[in-house]
């Protein structure tokens, strides 16, 4: 889902970098004053296999394919900003050292598998009590591929309106056939997750017992 | 030391994962474009050429993409510990 060069109208371009430099300059400003020494390898080890994970696509059918995205996992087991600190250091890595995506996409790119998948992925997740864990897990992961790829269709559809077709995909292309493939990617995404997440369970649980970088709440705000 | 044994252990397991998951997916998945790729194709998209030219690619055949992986492991995981290690300085720093 890594949006190239090109493709988008530069309005909704710009729109993708001033929501992207805002959320994720407020998610290391969060993450500088709250990360624990024993959150660092963690997370270095998790964006790194993150990476390599995006590598590998999946068959989903009629000639198409899908990778993980990594959003949801991430924000499940670091909490939402420091997962977004992560996909935001993985996606810049892939698109200014080996050009996936496009270097004027990276706000919406960022937007898209960053923002939307770490927090969608994390709300979901947090629904569902612990012992509906690996429902919890597999409905997040799939959400934050759903949702983000239905922005993501959103900004084709607006791309094309805003340049009278010059730009994006008109939107009785664009929302169907991205829903249509990314319904099943989701799946996908949802199964390597909660098997991750299980695995994770059962061989190390102190990893998912690690305080979460997330929203305080407004106690904590309070004492603070 | 920064990673521990665990940590180690996690990277060399991940490293084998990606090994063998590359094997399924020059088999089975390699030729196929993802969603937002046939999406482009069925809107009869043409893509343009990239404003910006990045120094690698992700290789096109087996052994080239697992360097590839593995050297993007390595920057990867060096800059998420760098910048970790250089905030925890700076913290240190300051409150000293």
């Amino acid at each position: 889902m890594h949006i190239p060069d090109g493709l988008m109208e530069p309005l909704v371009l710009a729109c993708g970098w001033i929501i992207a430099l805002i959320v994720v300059g407020l998610s290391f400003k969060i993450l500088n004053k709250r990360m624990e020494d024993k959150q660092i390898p963690l997370m270095a080890v998790l964006a790194a296999g993150i990476f390599v994970a995006q590598m590998i696509n999946f068959p989903i059918g009629g000639g198409t394919s899908g990778h993980l995205v990594g959003a949801a996992l991430a924000a499940i087991l670091l909490g939402p900003f420091a997962g977004l600190v992560v996909i935001t250091t993985i996606l810049v890595i892939q698109c200014l050292i080996f050009g996936d995506g496009g270097i004027t996409a990276l706000g919406l790119n960022t937007l898209n598998m960053g923002i939307i998948g770490c927090f969608v992925g994390w709300w979901v997740f947090k629904i569902f009590p612990e012992k509906y864990g690996n429902i919890g897990t597999f409905l997040g992961s799939w959400a934050a591929v759903f949702i983000g790829s239905f922005a993501c269709a959103v900004q084709l559809s607006l791309s094309y309106s805003l340049s009278g077709g010059t730009y994006g995909i008109p939107f009785e292309i664009a929302v169907p056939m991205m829903l249509g493939y990314h319904v099943i990617i989701g799946i996908g995404e949802g199964f390597i997750t909660t098997g991750i997440i299980s695995y994770l369970t059962r061989t190390s649980p102190e990893i998912l017992k690690m305080p979460k970088i997330t929203f305080r709440s407004p106690k904590e705000v309070m004492v603070k | 030391m920064i990673l521990d044994k665990k940590y180690i252990i996690a990277i060399l397991g991940i490293i084998a994962a990606f090994a063998i998951g590359l094997v399924f997916f020059f088999m089975f998945a390699e030729p196929y474009g993802d969603g937002l790729e046939k999406t482009m194709e069925n809107a009869d998209y043409e893509e343009e050429e990239q404003s910006y030219s990045a120094p690698l690619d992700y290789g096109d055949n087996y052994f080239a993409a697992l360097i590839m992986g593995i050297v993007g492991f390595v920057i990867v995981l060096l800059c998420v510990l760098l910048y970790a290690r250089f905030m925890r300085k700076k913290d240190e720093t300051r409150d000293n």
